[in-house]
């Protein structure tokens, strides 16, 4: 193959250095993580007897332990991985029906208007949440939604980028598809159901990630809405380990490592989905 | 901004998506299919639900928050407000601290993002390099992305105590120690590094993305004008993925003006107000000063530059203008 010259590593020497460099980039990258999954498997004095200074021992425990998780486990934290993992379950559910619904609407069909409504409906939900998330709250606990499930799940469900991403890729489904369908008389909401999600499952999956993702690492509107014990979610009781009077660092870690393990293994099992939708916003078909 | 509109020549041969106008007859005359008839009502059933949670998650707080930045609450503990004009705004810009938030959370846009979007860029060309193992180093780049703020602060801040792991690296290559979050100098570089960590890997993947859809035709006019690398880089590969880079750049200047988890769990805004980002600012403003008033304004100000910055990152996705 003719050596191009975007390209770095056009000789094997260069090309030798430029892979060590790029494993480095990597690794660096990996390091806080592995730093984080090894502290937690380690009781707290070890940590704390290895921290400042840089030995081997600053990865490789000197004893072994499970303890850290089974504290966590058992305690209030555990109760907030349950929390989060419903509330984000329910986020991506009612969120994939919302958005895929407002993006069936949005390129399916025809209508007088609907490029109007299109901006109104993606741009208002670009807008970031965070940056409207106090007075929205002030609203939920005058609609007694504060420290419950629903008020937690709301503000997840509808997402701009979602919205585009699936409206993205229904355009792409030939309307003949359609027109037939319609033809042999189909509703319209047969036409959304029985051909448009059938046909849509890499858009859904990466618009569902993009849903999980945020709801699942959500911190300010949890801190606003959710802070009675029984519906504090995951980053929340993280965060409270840490203020607590005598921090449990082994503790810190193992929560940090429960919380980064859910969506680390779904982007491992849909990383092509997840990235072929973030470059379907911004790259042309 | 007109980079909308103006990449066309980069998008290879697929087909443009159609058009979300009306659709037109031969002589480009308005033409309404039978089988379209009515969709109006259709359309509004598909997207009531849609419309509905945007008026109460997005619309409903935007007013009230404008309301409630016009208005006082009284003293006498019945709650009760009254208007009191443009009050609040006036505090605001007399107020030094707020001035100071600005300046400071001014500074960090600043720097923060060229220096995420310029790293991000780097990491994306050395990335879609043909290396060996490529496919490994991108997920490694990319796994922080799945750390929760609250988990990457938490383990950065470990990181940084005086007595932590890096302190322990900077005296091992024989520097002093370096006090870190605890510095008016270097608490909120301390901040752009933790928050780079977890967002360069995502920038990156945009990046990358860009990159893969330039047309390989493209390198090989270079190869025969004999262009070299950096004039490749310069006259090819940036102009094609203009659109991307411009896309990141709005979004990353989003996520980053929002910046409140590091904050709120490790600097409280200190020391001496020198992590003291807007979205802090009105958060303590709001709930440890309980000036809900006050707050609000600050949050119009701050969904007035959002709704700026929403507009133009829409226009770069929207390809139909």
């Amino acid at each position: 193959m003719m050596a191009l010259p975007n390209e770095i590593g056009r000789t094997p020497a260069r090309r030798a250095v430029l892979t060590a460099f790029a494993w480095l980039i990597g690794v660096l990258f990996a390091v806080p993580l592995l730093f984080m999954l090894t502290s937690s498997l380690r009781p707290g004095e070890d940590i704390l007897a290895n921290i400042s200074r840089i030995t081997v021992h600053t990865f490789v425990p000197t004893t072994w332990t499970l303890d850290n998780y089974r504290t966590l486990v058992g305690g209030e934290f555990g109760r907030a991985v349950f929390n989060s993992l419903l509330v984000s379950a329910i986020t991506v559910v009612a969120g994939l029906a919302l958005c895929s619904l407002a993006a069936f609407g949005l390129s399916a069909l025809r209508f007088r208007g609907m490029g109007l409504l299109f901006g109104l409906v993606v741009l208002s939900f670009l807008i970031p949440f965070d940056a409207i998330a106090i007075p929205l709250s002030a609203l939920f606990r005058d609609w007694h939604l504060a420290n419950t499930y629903l008020g937690l799940i709301l503000p997840g469900v509808g997402n701009g980028l979602a919205v585009f991403v699936l409206r993205q890729f229904f355009l792409n489904i030939p309307r003949e598809l359609t027109e037939a369908a319609r033809v042999d008389g189909l509703h319209w909401f047969g036409v959304y159901w029985r051909i448009y999600m059938p046909l849509s499952k890499p858009a859904l999956i990466g618009a569902g990630f993009m849903l999980f993702l945020f709801q699942w690492q959500a911190y300010l509107w949890p801190l606003l809405i959710g802070t009675d014990p029984t519906k504090v979610l995951g980053p929340i009781a993280l965060a409270n380990l840490n203020g607590q009077f005598k921090v449990d660092f082994g503790a810190i870690f193992a929560g940090s490592v429960l919380l980064t393990l859910v969506p680390a293994v779904l982007l491992l099992v849909f990383q092509r989905h997840f990235t072929g939708s973030l470059a379907a916003t911004t790259s042309k078909d | 901004m007109t980079v909308t509109g103006s990449t066309e020549a980069t998008g290879g041969t697929g087909q443009r998506t159609r058009s979300a106008g009306r659709p037109r007859g031969v002589d480009g005359v308005r033409r309404r299919p039978r089988l379209h008839e009515g969709q109006w009502w259709v359309g509004l059933l598909f997207l009531a639900p849609g419309l509905l949670s945007l008026v109460l998650l997005r619309l409903a707080p935007a007013v009230a928050a404008i309301g409630d930045s016009f208005r006082k609450v009284a003293l006498d503990g019945t709650g009760q407000s009254h208007w009191i004009g443009w009050d609040n705004y006036a505090r605001l810009v007399a107020n030094d601290q707020f001035v100071g938030v600005l300046l400071t959370t001014l500074k960090f846009i600043v720097v923060v993002n060229p220096v995420q979007v310029v790293l991000a860029l780097a990491l994306a060309v050395v990335l879609s390099e043909r290396v060996r193992g490529v496919v490994v180093v991108r997920m490694l780049v990319f796994l922080p992305v799945a750390a929760p703020a609250a988990v990457a602060t938490l383990v950065w801040g470990i990181a940084f105590q005086p007595e932590g792991p890096i302190n322990a690296m900077v005296t091992g290559v024989g520097l002093p120690r370096q006090p870190f979050l605890t510095s008016t100098s270097q608490a909120l570089w301390c901040i752009v590094v933790l928050l780079s960590w977890v967002g360069l890997g995502y920038w990156t993947m945009f990046l990358i993305a860009g990159i893969q859809d330039i047309p390989r035709s493209l390198y090989e006019a270079a190869a025969l004008d004999g262009a070299g690398w950096w004039m490749t880089l310069w006259h090819v590969t940036l102009p094609s993925m203009r659109r991307t880079l411009a896309f990141v750049l709005v979004a990353d200047t989003m996520a980053n003006f929002l910046t409140f988890a590091p904050i709120q769990i490790l600097t409280n805004g200190g020391p001496q107000d020198s992590t003291r980002l807007i979205m802090f600012d009105i958060y303590d403003r709001a709930y440890n000063i309980g000036n809900i008033n006050i707050a609000e304004a600050e949050v119009v100000l701050l969904l007035a530059v959002m709704v700026v910055i929403t507009a133009v990152q829409f226009r770069l996705i929207s390809r139909e203008r």
